[in-house]
């Protein structure tokens, strides 16, 4: 057997692959689900208080992808802590939490209360949701709101920070560069694309929030450009996400130059995805004889 | 309600499939443990290979202990692939999920309101509340007779078209008397009009599901005490008065009950 561990961002992770936010819900939800592969999740995103989320229709299926439109519903860091974190601490794998903020201030005191609480092993920074009116997005594609985010959320924890990226920016590095500088431990490429679809028979979008984030496979060639590129700009590690359904595609991530990948729209179509995933880059690793999964080749050609 | 049990996985064959409507089909697949565990009202996640890249829910239709069957018709790309299959085409199901109507004994009288594709649940409810001990009396309804599927599983149906072209002349919805327990199934606009007439009525709500699991949050059910929940996990059957009816969306290309 290969050896599959790797260390990304200030934690050792069993495996490479990790069950992405907003995919995995907060990791109790999963029927006929393999934890054995499972090397960490990151929780649906929260708020400091609970958010409703978007009126229906949410989510339209695309050519080999979706669009979705949740709005981060979700119940408030309060209820996370109380109702969540007690069982992630009995976890073998460690919990993220995805974490959200109208301000800088606000993500900074949502890392303040989960810091130190049993269960929480670290933050991914999301400035990349595009469904909602407030935040996400519009820290996401300025260099200076990220990298005050990432301030914001690094001086009030001691716990590992991952700053999750939006593919909506003309040049990554830039907000990668800014991000790594504020003190992120890794970053986490990319979040989804925003899309719109159009009912021919309403004459109207076809979900209510109008745009949604575009996920899966659509994405892919998309995703490992943008998280090479990320790759490139900077020192610290980049976890990729975007459209994996298979190993090969995690592998694509890999070479491209991530320390790990986060599964996530494969997991609804499949619930067994993530197990899969990580048995494929097993098998990969000793069919091409690599002991260890730190063998295997990047591309990674710097200037 | 009923349910939280064990969720299966299977590779499925499709072991038969027969027209029982203008255009509407029943397609049989083999799945043993989910046909030991299904109540009326749950539902599958169904899934083939080269198919769409998300999963099609469809409530269960009937099972004989060894297959569950389905009832569809072809309002998509998907449906249409379903429909182009054959036995010995091998299905993806997952189930059961959701929580479905929940019968217990009880009640004496129980009415059973569907409506086109609405008649997926049906008889599996019918079933449950025979073996209850419940009286049942269940109506279907359809735009016309060529669309109404009049298979009755040996119950006493009462048929109603729009048209007037076979029973009742109207709506199932007008033709039902009223009874201790009522349940029903078809379009949203029609389970809206139960809910006028009988709050406490238990109807499976059709939505757009992604994952069908309760972690995507894309099939999202308006409340009237305000919010959200999830078709898939808390649904889809609910009390008629829980929910936010006008903020439901009603024409949905693929459904529960599609």
């Amino acid at each position: 057997m290969s050896d599959m561990a790797v260390a990304v961002g200030g934690v050792k992770l069993r495996g490479p692959v990790l069950a992405a936010s907003g995919t995995f819900g907060y990791g109790t939800e999963l029927p006929v689900l393999e934890r054995r592969a499972l090397a960490g999740m990151v929780s649906k995103g929260i708020f400091l208080r609970p958010r409703e989320g978007t009126a229906p229709p949410r989510i339209s299926e695309t050519p080999s992808g979706m669009l979705n439109a949740i709005g981060l519903q979700g119940p408030g860091v309060d209820v996370l802590i109380r109702d969540y974190a007690p069982k992630w601490a009995e976890w073998d794998f460690p919990v993220f939490v995805n974490i959200n903020g109208e301000s800088a201030l606000e993500y900074g005191e949502v890392a303040a209360r989960l810091d130190g609480v049993p269960g929480v092993a670290g933050f991914e920074i999301n400035i990349s949701c595009p469904n909602v009116e407030q935040g996400g997005l519009y820290f996401g594609n300025d260099p200076r709101a990220a990298a005050a985010v990432t301030e914001a959320v690094r001086k009030r924890t001691s716990l590992p920070v991952w700053v999750k990226l939006t593919p909506m920016v003309s040049d990554i590095g830039v907000i990668a560069r800014a991000v790594e500088a504020a003190g992120a431990d890794a970053l986490c490429a990319i979040n989804t694309f925003v899309g719109m679809s159009i009912d021919l028979n309403a004459y109207q979008p076809r979900l209510s929030f109008r745009t949604g984030g575009l996920s899966g496979p659509a994405i892919r060639p998309l995703a490992v450009h943008l998280a090479h590129q990320a790759a490139l700009a900077v020192r610290i590690p980049v976890i990729g996400i975007g459209g994996i359904m298979r190993a090969e595609d995690a592998l694509e991530f890999l070479v491209a130059g991530c320390a790990a990948v986060q599964v996530g729209t494969a997991t609804f179509v499949n619930p067994r995805a993530i197990a899969e995933v990580h048995d494929g880059i097993a098998a990969f690793l000793e069919a091409k004889r690599f002991t260890s999964l730190t063998d295997l080749p990047r591309y990674l050609p710097r200037d | 309600m009923t349910n939280g049990g064990q969720v299966f996985l299977l590779d499925s064959p499709i072991t038969a499939k027969r027209e029982v409507a203008r255009d509407m089909f029943v397609l049989a697949v083999r799945a043993p443990e989910i046909a030991a565990s299904v109540r009326a009202g749950q539902f599958v996640n169904i899934g083939w290979f080269s198919g769409p890249l998300l999963r099609r829910p469809f409530s269960v239709y009937r099972e004989d202990g060894e297959n569950i069957e389905i009832i569809l018709k072809a309002v998509g790309e998907g449906t249409s692939q379903l429909l182009a299959m054959k036995p010995g085409d091998r299905l993806s199901c997952l189930g059961p999920l959701g929580h479905g109507f929940g019968l217990e004994a009880g009640p004496r009288r129980a009415v059973l309101i569907s409506g086109g594709l609405g008649v997926a649940p049906m008889p599996l409810a019918a079933g449950e509340a025979t073996k209850l001990g419940i009286h049942v009396t269940w109506v279907h309804g359809a735009r016309s007779s060529d669309e109404l599927c009049t298979e009755s599983q040996g119950h006493e149906v009462v048929w109603a078209t729009d048209d007037g072209s076979k029973g009742f002349a109207g709506t199932a919805v007008a033709a039902a008397p009223d009874a201790d327990v009522v349940l029903a199934c078809g379009p949203n606009r029609m389970l809206a009009a139960v809910a006028d007439r009988w709050p406490e009525a238990r109807v499976a709500v059709e939505t757009y599901m992604g994952c069908g699991t309760g972690v995507c949050l894309g099939c999202a059910v308006p409340l009237k005490r305000g919010g959200y929940d999830r078709a898939c996990k808390e649904g889809p059957v609910y009390r008629a008065a829980d929910i936010d009816w006008p903020s439901l969306p009603s024409h949905l290309p693929y459904a529960v009950t599609a």
